[in-house]
């Protein structure tokens, strides 16, 4: 059984439902980022999992203990998780020591005790020079380490973070993403992290969590969801890449608008009605010239746009069929726009999506 | 089934005071508010003469010429004291916000402290300047050109002596508001008119004036609705030179004998013009868009006067001279002068007015003690309650809390003798007999004073992010040791603001208090009223000393009591 299961989870505000029927298991020590467009539910069930916002159905257990059901919620302070906020929420008018001690002493924790516990983590999160420090005092990227300090000394069951770095300016933000992932490998909390960031989400989880629209599209570790997204939506949201709508044809054949055959290594195909072949920008190949046969995995267009990005050109393709693509090259293939070119979608590369 | 789903829910809930707290507070800040208003409204269908129901009482409003002319007169001077004020608050606040005039800032400070000045203290001020006989000015004058008793140069009991010295005390709330929203008005959006050819002064006509205009409106707004419920300053000014306005025409109908219906009626469209100059006030003010401006740009610009300077310094130091250096200059020679008239020299300064307040005048004593409890009690009181209701409002914890939240801002819109005729009527019955005690001025002074507390109050919740108090909880604080240990320590700057704010409306109260007291209940500001009655006026300018240094110790202590840096208040960095 996993630490923490979230079992047909749901929530709704009036006629609105923000989370539908999620269900999540996570097991001890991992660390589960919950990745989705702004609105997609992923910050309710955050705030479901610490019992801020009761639930309207499902269960949420922790350690095979239900926290949160449509009858009870135990109140957040009876759960002992912590949570970093999106604004950090240091308080104000307690220096970055009192800041950290709070939670100890709430543990009723002997001041000796306490002292050495906020020192050690202090020293973990390079704030031992500051701890005298208002929170008004110090940078951001120094507020964020508080509220991690904060955080961890308590030795939560479970961590929270809701969208910790949307504060931080990119450079900081690039340091904090490893430094999290540092002091989870350090730690090991079982934690649950929302972000609309994908290199965040990369970055730092065990298992990638996609949501749309308060559903759970997918679930896996980063290379499952990149290399294997089961729908268009997760495809389309992770790394990019290129959509082409047909149908079922032989075997591993989906045969797309404006008759380009394309062979799927890989996917599900629907039985009857639409599939679609996803296929990322860099796993197109270009070409100026005709190749011999253009009968499988080949279809053809010409250049709209081309742009020199130094490491290489962004092109933008308009295909016979009427689709546009979009597909890196090497900078020293160089093709004017409304040249004709044409394409070669590695089966390999071809992931077809059922949905 | 029943019975396990109970259980559950009260497991749920724990020891929850919410519910029965904001039942509570329903239940009080109904009884503060609509118990007068109803009593107000079935009074202004009773009949003086038999009680039966009747339309005689609003048909006077229409036939009684004396009504009429009241309205007439009241609306005339809110109009031209809106229109004094606004013509001389708005180039006052460019002046002191937009140019490089010097002492800009101790101006600013000056308009603002002269907030403290009660308006009826000011009227006096300007009987012993300005009175027909007895105003030093008209003394002076007489002497300089020897002429007789009976010429003078200015009256201040005339229908423009009175707009003149309302405006005087009311061009603060355009001043503030007018220069508030040029401080907001970004530099760039000036210098995108410069960089297209436009030259200062067209700059100033089509993109500054514009952009601050809805606060000019708004000011001028408040001070006509100011002018229109004021007591205090007609009852001074106006009754000498023989006429009334609607207030004080209130006031008349509750002398003997008696016109409670009439009283109540004519008060009612008091209550009605003060509805709807407040929500034409806030529609200017709420398409935001328009006024108040996000954004980084910078400091506003300064104009240079250049040679206008000196112009400029005339200007704004005249203002102040007329507002407050000879007013506050009268009320302190005559608290230590024999009589007003009098030189000043080492004979006629005396200390026997203030002996007679402070020693020999026993109602004075008491009225002091009275009005410092009252005022003590009621910043207690209104603070406590805002905080709750604020708390309740703005953090969401009960549906419904958003009514407790109009409740306590619906006194607003009731001026504050309408709001005696009703507490009068609610409270001065057989039922509750709290006429001649001073429960029902704290019962008052409470219902005025609770939506400027509440609105403190409530902005100082709204600073304070949820996600700090969540924290809290997060690392296992209840939400009682929560409010305690990080939520109150983050407000108290805000508590304590909001406390002096309502102990100083408190002690300068007038309009209400003038129809609830009676001799057992004196307070400070109705002495004072009744001293001029009696043209006491040394007697008069030691009591208004003694309430204007009150307000001002409040405030300065305030300032004093060890709150928190502004740099750690900034949690966001």
């Amino acid at each position: 059984m996993s630490f923490l299961e979230l079992d047909g989870l749901a929530k709704s505000y009036g006629n609105l439902t923000v989370v539908k029927n999620v269900n999540l298991s996570v097991d001890k020590g991992k660390l589960v980022c919950l990745l989705g467009p702004s609105g997609c539910g992923k910050t309710t069930t955050l705030r479901l999992i610490a019992g801020f916002v009761p639930a309207n159905a499902g269960s949420i257990r922790v350690g095979g203990q239900t926290v949160s059901s449509a009858h009870s919620t135990v109140p957040p302070e009876a759960r002992n998780m912590s949570m970093i906020f999106q604004s950090y929420a240091l308080w104000p008018h307690m220096t970055v020591f009192q800041n950290v001690a709070y939670g100890l002493k709430l543990r009723k924790v002997p001041a000796i005790e306490t002292a050495a516990r906020v020192r050690t983590i202090l020293a973990a999160t390079q704030l031992t020079p500051l701890e005298d420090r208002y929170p008004g005092e110090l940078s951001g990227g120094q507020q964020q380490r508080v509220s991690l300090a904060r955080a961890l000394v308590v030795k939560p069951e479970i961590l929270l973070l809701d969208e910790p770095l949307s504060n931080l300016d990119a450079n900081l933000r690039e340091e904090m993403r490893f430094e999290i992932r540092r002091l989870h490998d350090e730690f090991r909390y079982t934690t649950v992290y929302v972000t609309h960031d994908q290199v965040e989400a990369m970055t730092t989880a065990d298992i990638i969590v996609v949501m749309n629209d308060g559903r759970i599209e997918q679930a896996g570790s980063p290379e499952d969801i990149y290399q294997r997204p089961q729908t268009e939506f997760v495809a389309r949201f992770i790394g990019g890449t290129n959509i082409l709508k047909g149908q079922k044809g032989a075997g591993d054949v989906v045969v797309c608008d404006g008759d380009i055959k394309l062979r799927c290594a890989s996917g599900e195909f629907a039985a009857q009605g639409q599939t679609a072949v996803s296929i990322r920008h860099h796993d197109i190949r270009l070409s100026e010239k005709k190749p011999t046969s253009v009968d499988m995995n080949w279809a053809t267009g010409t250049v709209s746009r081309q742009i020199y990005l130094g490491s290489h050109r962004d092109y933008l393709v308009s295909l016979t069929g009427g689709e546009t693509v979009r597909t890196i090259a090497p900078v020293d293939v160089a093709i004017p726009v409304g040249q004709q070119v044409w394409l070669n979608f590695p089966p390999d590369s071809c992931r077809a999506l059922a949905q | 089934m029943t019975s396990i789903a109970l259980n559950e829910g009260a497991q749920r809930r724990g020891i929850d005071l919410s519910w029965p707290t904001f039942a509570l507070l329903t239940v009080v800040l109904s009884i503060l508010v609509i118990l007068p208003l109803f009593w107000l409204i079935y009074y202004s269908f009773r009949s003086d003469a038999g009680g039966g129901a009747t339309l005689d009482n609003f048909a006077a409003l229409v036939t009684d010429p004396a009504l009429v002319r009241a309205y007439a007169l009241a609306i005339g001077m809110a109009l031209g004291v809106g229109a004094l004020a606004c013509l001389v608050a708005t180039p006052m606040a460019w002046l002191v916000a937009r140019t490089d005039l010097p002492g800009r800032r101790h101006i600013r400070m000056l308009v603002t402290a002269s907030f403290v000045t009660p308006p009826f203290l000011g009227a006096i001020a300007y009987e012993i300047i300005a009175a027909p006989n007895s105003g030093i000015v008209n003394i002076i004058y007489r002497y300089v050109f020897g002429l007789e008793p009976g010429a003078y140069l200015v009256n201040i009991y005339t229908f423009t002596g009175l707009v003149f010295a309302i405006a005087c005390f009311t061009f603060p709330y355009v001043f503030t508001l007018v220069a508030n929203a040029l401080d907001r008005v970004p530099a760039d959006l000036e210098d995108a008119s410069s960089i297209l050819g436009g030259r200062a002064l067209t700059t100033l006509r089509k993109v500054t004036i514009p952009m601050v205009l809805p606060a000019i409106l708004a000011g001028t707004l408040i001070a006509v609705l100011q002018a229109l419920t004021m007591f205090g300053s007609p009852a001074i000014l106006a009754l000498p030179a023989g006429f009334h306005v609607i207030t004080t025409k209130i006031w008349s109908l509750f002398q003997f004998p008696p016109r409670l219906g009439l009283a109540a009626a004519s008060a009612l469209p008091l209550l009605v013009i003060t509805m709807l100059l407040l929500r034409a006030q806030k529609s200017i003010l709420g398409r935001r868009g328009y006024t108040v401006l996000g954004g980084k740009s910078g400091t506003p610009r300064l104009t240079s006067l250049g040679p206008w300077k000196w112009a400029a310094m005339a200007f704004v130091y005249g203002v102040l001279c007329l507002t407050i250096f000879f007013p506050y200059a009268a009320l302190i020679k005559t608290a230590f002068t024999v009589t007003v008239g009098d030189p000043i020299n080492f004979d006629t300064l005396t200390l026997r007015h203030w002996n007679f307040v402070l020693f020999d005048f026993s109602a004075t004593r008491m009225a002091l003690y009275n009005t410092i409890l009252l005022g003590f009690l009621t910043a207690t009181v209104v603070t406590a309650i805002a905080l709750v209701v604020s708390y309740l409002a703005i953090r969401k914890t009960i549906p419904g809390a958003k009514y407790l939240g109009f409740l306590a801002t619906a006194p607003v819109a009731i001026p504050g003798i309408v709001l005696g005729v009703g507490l009068f009527l609610s409270y001065a019955n057989p039922t509750f007999q709290l006429y001649g005690t001073l429960w029902i001025l704290l019962i008052a002074f409470m219902t005025i004073e609770l939506p400027a507390g509440y609105q403190q109050m409530s902005s100082a919740f709204a600073g304070v992010h949820p996600e700090l108090e969540e924290a809290g909880r997060i690392l296992g604080a209840s939400r009682l040791r929560t409010l305690w240990e990080i939520t109150a320590p983050l407000l108290r700057t805000s508590v304590v603001a909001s406390w002096c704010f309502v102990f100083v409306g408190t002690i300068r109260e007038l309009s209400a208090t003038i129809l609830l007291t009676t001799a057992n209940t004196k307070l400070v500001s109705v002495i004072i009223y009744d001293l001029n009655e009696s043209g006491d006026l040394g007697a008069i300018c030691v009591l208004g000393i003694l309430l204007l240094v009150a307000s001002f110790a409040v405030v300065f202590a305030a300032n004093r009591v060890p709150v928190l840096g502004g740099a750690q208040m900034n949690a966001r960095g």
